[in-house]
């Protein structure tokens, strides 16, 4: 089984760290993943974009995938077509599941097509004093609604990804992934990645 | 196994080191650049040497020299530093210097520079063309075995996506089998002998050794390309025998077609694939064995048709090609288009199954 | 050989020789195959490459000594000279020295090189070899012309010389002006020696002898890039009789290219 998670956001919301710590956290608990980012030049505020194929065998799937099990939504930039893309609604099928950051992310969605979870990401991790750090946030939430892996593979995988010189965020990187796990403790599970039944209808 | 999540450049430059590299050097140029940089950080971990060259001429010209000694030794860039080293390149063939040179391209358009050369005189390049990251770990370190088997500069055509996307992967040495001694390696060791060495490009023998000379210099090269040809050919074909349409593609392309047929198959499409591995030599004889009685044989590449060609000399008109690629990029320039989409590439080859045309 | 009396130029000397000529002609230099050379006649490149084959000997080097060519006349050397050689891709020979000079750190490298091949077509490499500081010694045989296309202007060809595309001598307005290299090496940090030597009289020839000598010296002390650019002469590419080369180039390439040490470090 193969499942593709796209990152969307903008250059500064930390989607490059979050999309490698699920790769690395799924890659610690023994999956095949594939990572692949998508980045404009600016390091502030330009598209950035990254997709992580997961699998539990070898994976056939090419980097670029044209469907998207999953997104984790940061900030609607590029969340419909512009000059530098056909968007990243274009990539979801009926059923993909959506984890929007309901503090950024203002687009309206069609919450009969796609499994939207509203996770206010930002404001979480404001009040744990980083606003930088809504990714983290989202990447905890992930875990829990979808279990594509353990939250303590996903805080082993930021700890493997933070650069060297970055380390002594570590702590609070940890916390604000924690923070989302159990800012979706009612939603844990809600669309599990790995059950048999969660085909979703083909678009 | 210690499995550990790397970009493609990185498992690229582990597979090199693995396979015994010990020198390199390159001018950055995006994609190729975080070659460069991983190489910069390992290789004198390792004891070897990684320099930074101030142009493409330089670095072709130092892998020369470094490779004249008999040690492991690779250089690279993106097609347009490789077309300022064809001159070297083409020389280093002529003088029988085994090196590795990486193409980190951007897109498939450097298929004609791969394949045919830039450069003067009658020789070629042994041209492996990986399709993701894990195959770029084989097919690196084969490069430079069949280098050293073939005395004879060897590429390694990636691309961005290649060079970009990050799998878990545990890079371990692979063993090819045993290969002659490098006993024509210059070091100084028989200066003053009487059976001092040469190296070089143009058939000039020290007077000591009779040599073939000059004529029997270049009079040896054909049997020498004919012999890397009828040898090295490599593919990956599926879904061949009871199909009615066949797709070529290569390189990151490839992994996208061997994808989509795959989902076509199991929706109960008979089409297959055909995926050279390498494109020189090109597998004329399983294009040509694949092609027999089908109703068309496509093309996906991301150019304006240079594959094709070699597709059409191996099939001869036992059927008709069709491209279904074309050229794909970035804003940025660097060959990751909208082409490169499964649902896009399923498109094109169902247009044509239904007697369409495919305009790119 | 016949046994007709060939008649030679008398070189005029105040010292008596110190042996008969027939002894002189047969003191042949050390690490030669073969003593055949299809070289011209007044040709200044052999007795620049005895400079430097005599040292590597007296030095006690020859045996870890790796040669890399250049392409110019001097690439036939290839074939006489006992010792491993890489031939290069014209003016390409630093990079490849390079190469060789990083993965065999124990060996003795050096370059040949014509104007052509160093100044016109690579100039960039010897820049950047130079500033990189490498050990390796680079030698410039400077006749100022492109001797084996037949005479045809370079980039050290000295206003006034006449060569086959400037027939009527090089125009500082229509031709530019040539480049002193040794003095651009000279400015760049990570070179240890730089000089610039002759072989148009025996004295000259003796000095560029020491010259080649402390160069080598700077290498197997590895204190950085050496480089000993030599005029040599070329009767048949400066058109002239072959008993006039040394004085042409005395008066010509000498007095542009100025002789001596250009720097000396460590």
């Amino acid at each position: 089984m193969e499942r593709e998670i796209g990152l969307t956001g903008i250059g500064g919301q930390g989607i490059q760290l979050a999309a490698q710590s699920l790769a690395r956290g799924a890659a610690h608990e023994g999956r095949n993943v594939s990572l692949f980012g998508v980045y404009s030049g600016s390091m502030r505020g330009g598209r950035t974009d990254s997709s992580v194929v997961v699998a539990d065998g070898p994976i056939d799937a090419p980097p670029l995938v044209s469907h998207l099990w999953s997104v984790i939504a940061m900030h609607d930039a590029f969340w419909l077509p512009t000059v530098e893309g056909r968007g990243v609604q274009a990539k979801l099928r009926t059923g993909s599941v959506v984890l929007r950051n309901s503090s950024t992310f203002d687009t309206d969605l069609d919450r009969d097509r796609f499994r939207v979870f509203d996770v206010a990401a930002t404001e979480i991790a404001l009040g744990l004093g980083n606003e930088m750090m809504g990714s983290m946030v989202m990447v905890g939430a992930f875990a829990g609604i979808t279990g594509l892996l353990e939250v303590d593979s996903a805080i082993e995988g930021m700890r493997q990804s933070v650069p060297s010189h970055r380390k002594q965020h570590i702590e609070r990187n940890e916390a604000a992934i924690r923070a989302g796990f159990d800012a979706v403790a009612d939603r844990v599970l809600a669309a599990p990645a790995w059950s048999d039944d969660n085909e979703e209808v083909r678009a | 196994m210690t499995r550990r999540l790397m970009e493609g450049s990185e498992a690229i430059v582990e597979a090199a080191i693995a396979a015994g590299c010990r020198f390199f050097t390159g001018y950055p140029m995006t994609p190729f650049t975080e070659v460069l940089e991983h190489f910069s950080k390992r290789l004198p971990e390792v004891g070897g040497v990684c320099i930074n060259a101030e142009s493409e001429l330089e670095a072709i010209g130092m892998t020369w020299g470094a490779a004249a000694t008999g040690a492991r030794a690779a250089t690279g860039s993106v097609g347009q530093g490789l077309s300022l080293m064809q001159e070297s390149i083409a020389e280093m063939a002529l003088a029988r210097v085994p090196i590795v040179v990486f193409n980190m391209s951007r897109g498939q358009s450097d298929y004609f520079q791969a394949t045919r050369g830039g450069g003067h005189g009658d020789y070629r390049t042994i041209v492996l063309a990986p399709m993701d990251v894990s195959e770029a770990v084989e097919l690196t370190q084969l490069a430079f075995h069949l280098a050293d088997r073939w005395r004879n500069p060897v590429l390694v055509y990636g691309d961005f996506l290649i060079a970009h996307t990050s799998e878990a992967i545990d890079v371990q040495p692979i063993d090819f089998g045993p290969l002659p001694d490098k006993d024509w390696g210059i070091d100084g060791s028989t200066s003053g002998t009487g059976r001092s060495r040469m190296i070089t490009s143009i058939g000039i023998g020290k007077a000591h050794s009779p040599t073939s000379g000059i004529i029997g210099h270049f009079e040896g090269i054909a049997p020498h390309l004919a012999a890397m040809q009828a040898a090295e050919a490599r593919v990956e074909t599926g879904f061949v025998d009871d199909a009615d349409h066949i797709v070529v593609a290569f390189g990151t392309a490839g992994k996208f077609v061997r994808y989509v047929v795959g989902k076509m198959r199991a929706d109960g499409v008979r089409v297959g694939y055909v995926r050279p591995i390498t494109l020189w030599p090109f597998p004329e004889d399983a294009v040509a064995r694949a092609s027999e009685g089908k109703r068309a044989v496509m093309v996906f590449e991301n150019s304006a048709g240079q594959l094709i060609d070699d597709v059409k000399i191996s099939v001869l008109g036992r059927a008709p090609v069709i491209p279904i690629g074309g050229i794909s990029t970035d804003a940025s320039g660097f060959g990751v288009g909208d082409m490169y989409d499964a649902e896009v590439i399923r498109g094109r080859i169902e247009a044509v199954l239904a007697g369409q045309e495919v305009t790119s | 050989m016949t046994d007709a009396i060939v008649e030679r130029p008398i070189v005029p000397t105040e010292h008596r020789p110190d042996r008969a000529a027939h002894e002189v002609g047969h003191k042949v230099a050390p690490l030669l195959l073969t003593e055949q050379s299809h070289f011209c006649p007044g040709c200044g490149e052999p007795i620049a490459a005895r400079t430097i084959l005599e040292n590597l000997v007296e030095l006690g080097v020859a045996g870890q000594s790796v040669a890399v060519l250049g392409i110019g006349c001097y690439t036939a050397m290839a074939s006489s000279f006992d010792i491993d050689t890489v031939q290069a891709l014209h003016g390409r020979a630093p990079s490849v020295a390079t190469g060789v000079k990083r993965m065999k750190p124990d060996s003795i490298v050096f370059t040949l090189q014509g104007d052509g091949d160093m100044v016109n077509e690579g100039l960039q490499e010897v820049l950047h070899t130079a500033a990189r500081g490498e050990s390796v010694t680079a030698i410039l045989l400077n006749n100022g012309v492109f001797g084996e296309t037949g005479g045809h202007m370079t980039a050290t060809s000295v206003l006034g010389q006449r060569t086959k595309n400037t027939i009527d001598g090089r125009d500082a307005e229509y031709h530019g002006y040539p480049i002193r290299i040794a003095d651009l090496i000279a400015q760049l940090d990570g070179v240890a020696y730089v000089a610039r030597g002759s072989v148009h009289s025996p004295g000259a020839i003796a000095k560029t002898k020491k010259m080649v000598h402390k160069a080598l010296q700077m290498q197997v002390e590895r204190k950085g890039f050496s480089f000993v650019e030599i005029l040599t002469m070329c009767p048949t590419g400066w058109f002239i009789p072959t008993i006039e080369g040394p004085q042409y180039m005395d008066d010509t390439l000498g007095q542009v290219h100025t002789m001596g040490e250009l720097e000396v470090r460590g």
